[in-house]
């Protein structure tokens, strides 16, 4: 515990170590780690509301929602790195690419432990309200917020590279457009986190579906009227 | 059979290596180009490319799997004839359109007054589709997790669609730099370095040479030459209307789930009828 926590926090300062060739600990297994732990402390905390609002199955709900959020982090970066090894390849960047990948996994354990921060926030909100699609707000406001951490201390390992080479900016934004594009599917996929209702259920029966058309289709039916 | 599957290991782990030195800008280098012509092997980057076009297309064709079929749809093989169909049409897809304007892009070639040989425009023109390809197989991780995942038809074909433009483009970065360094080598060779970059932040690397140029970057301070345009206009209509056309004849690569497998579709409308037709449809439901 002591030793994650001091992993956490050489990630949250984001030292010159982290992006060294011969860098010391935080490693990755010990990055993976942080992503696993505080990512899915978030878990059982966001999954709490239905015990805290006398709706049965609560812990079932928190264990299901402490498994899925390190796997909506470690998912959408899992299937972008590909895309970002070949376009880091053909920027000529591959000489950074071990330095790229490691800011790019701290990144994902700063959004996990900016997440286990607003725990304690996002339990004061369950216990102020009970409103569900206030609680579903709340959280995606937790997620938002804890993306700038991510995004704050990937700037911070990336400048010194960006500063050696401008091409690196132009990876940042190649990366950020297609690990967005996969974690919004990513999270609509994975629904329920928060659960309301009589039933605890993995997933949502209309599971198998596309956030964008489902947005796409919202916001054509706004402008027509439909 | 070992001894020759051993054989066959070592060769695709060489032409790997190959395409490996023409996505980080090495085999395309001033330096390296100087002698007027490319040194990769065509047959080798072919090779490399099926298997890069088969890994896509089976990300292509596994929409097929896992979806819902209307009941009166009597179709069980239908999905995994798909994702075959797929991984073979892809690769298809490139070489018959790389074969059918080869001898066109030749001949133009030869028209505008260009010194490439036709050995030395096939290599070019496979490097080119084998970086084309790195691409669109890296992005195939995303199609297949998305494809794996939505039931919406026009969405996962305009999908396809965004990720075959930014492979195209990058290809044709590529394509348009490596001309411009085989085409005046001369001049390439002579550029000077661009000056490092003076910054308090940077890396204790950073007092080496500057970076190197990278295979889809033009070296500073150079212009394109009036042949290297006029050659790259030329390969690129001619490319991309054959490329177009013989996807649509290709057709289908992802299988709509409401129609019964075939290998090939009726000739009907075309491409880009197609591409608004999934819009509209995206947007007005039904798909």
């Amino acid at each position: 515990m002591h030793a994650l926590l001091r992993t956490a926090d050489a990630v949250l300062r984001r030292g010159a170590r982290s992006t060294a060739p011969e860098a010391s600990p935080p490693t990755l297994p010990r990055l993976l780690l942080c992503v696993l732990a505080f990512g899915g402390f978030y878990g059982v905390v966001m999954g709490l509301y239905r015990t805290l609002n006398g709706q049965p199955d609560g812990a079932l709900q928190a264990l299901y929602s402490a498994s899925k959020t390190p796997l909506l982090i470690l998912g959408s970066f899992v299937i972008g790195l590909p895309v970002f090894f070949v376009l880091s390849t053909l920027l000529g960047l591959r000489r950074d690419f071990g330095r790229s990948v490691r800011a790019l996994i701290s990144a994902q354990a700063a959004t996990a432990i900016a997440l286990a921060a607003l725990a304690p926030v996002t339990l004061l909100f369950y216990l102020s309200t009970a409103d569900y699609q206030q609680a579903l707000l709340f959280n995606g406001v937790c997620f938002a917020v804890a993306s700038c951490a991510g995004q704050a201390v990937l700037r911070g390992h990336f400048r010194p590279l960006i500063a050696r080479n401008p091409r690196h900016r132009g990876l940042l934004v190649g990366w950020a457009i297609a690990y967005l594009f996969v974690a919004v599917q990513l999270a609509w996929l994975l629904r329920p986190f928060i659960g309301s209702g009589l039933r605890v259920t993995v997933f949502r029966p209309e599971a198998w579906d596309n956030a964008y058309v489902v947005v796409v289709r919202l916001v054509w039916s706004l402008f027509t009227g439909d | 059979m070992n001894e020759r599957l051993r054989r066959t290991t070592r060769y695709l782990h060489d032409r790997l290596l190959d395409l490996d030195r023409l996505l980080r800008g090495e085999a395309t280098r001033p330096d390296a180009v100087g002698g007027k012509r490319l040194e990769v092997s065509a047959r080798g980057m072919a090779a490399i490319a099926v298997l890069l076009a088969m890994f896509y297309g089976a990300c292509m064709g596994s929409f097929s799997l896992l979806k819902s079929v209307p009941e009166s749809l009597d179709d069980p093989y239908g999905p995994f004839l798909q994702v075959l169909a797929s991984t073979i049409k892809t690769p298809a897809l490139f070489l018959l359109t790389l074969v059918v304007t080869l001898p066109s892009l030749y001949v133009s070639n030869a028209l505008i007054g260009s010194r490439l040989t036709l050995l030395g425009m096939t290599r070019l023109l496979t490097a080119s589709i084998a970086v084309n390809l790195a691409v669109l197989a890296s992005l195939g991780t995303i199609v297949l997790f998305f494809s794996l995942t939505t039931n919406s038809y026009p969405f996962i074909l305009l999908l396809n669609v965004a990720a075959f433009s930014v492979a195209g483009v990058l290809g044709l970065m590529f394509l348009l730099q490596t001309l411009h360094r085989v085409l005046s080598p001369d001049e390439a060779a002579s550029t000077e370095p661009p000056a490092a970059i003076d910054d308090a932040d940077a890396l204790p690397e950073s007092d080496e040479e500057a970076p190197e140029p990278a295979a889809i970057d033009m070296p500073a301070g150079q212009m394109l030459g009036r042949h290297t345009k006029l050659v790259f206009r030329c390969w690129l209509v001619l490319f991309s209307l054959v490329g177009a056309q013989m996807g649509w004849v290709l057709r289908p690569f992802i299988g709509n789930p409401e129609l019964a497998f075939s290998f090939f579709r009726p000739k009907e409308s075309n491409f880009f009828a197609a591409v608004f037709g999934a819009l509209g449809k995206l947007l007005l439901g039904g798909g």
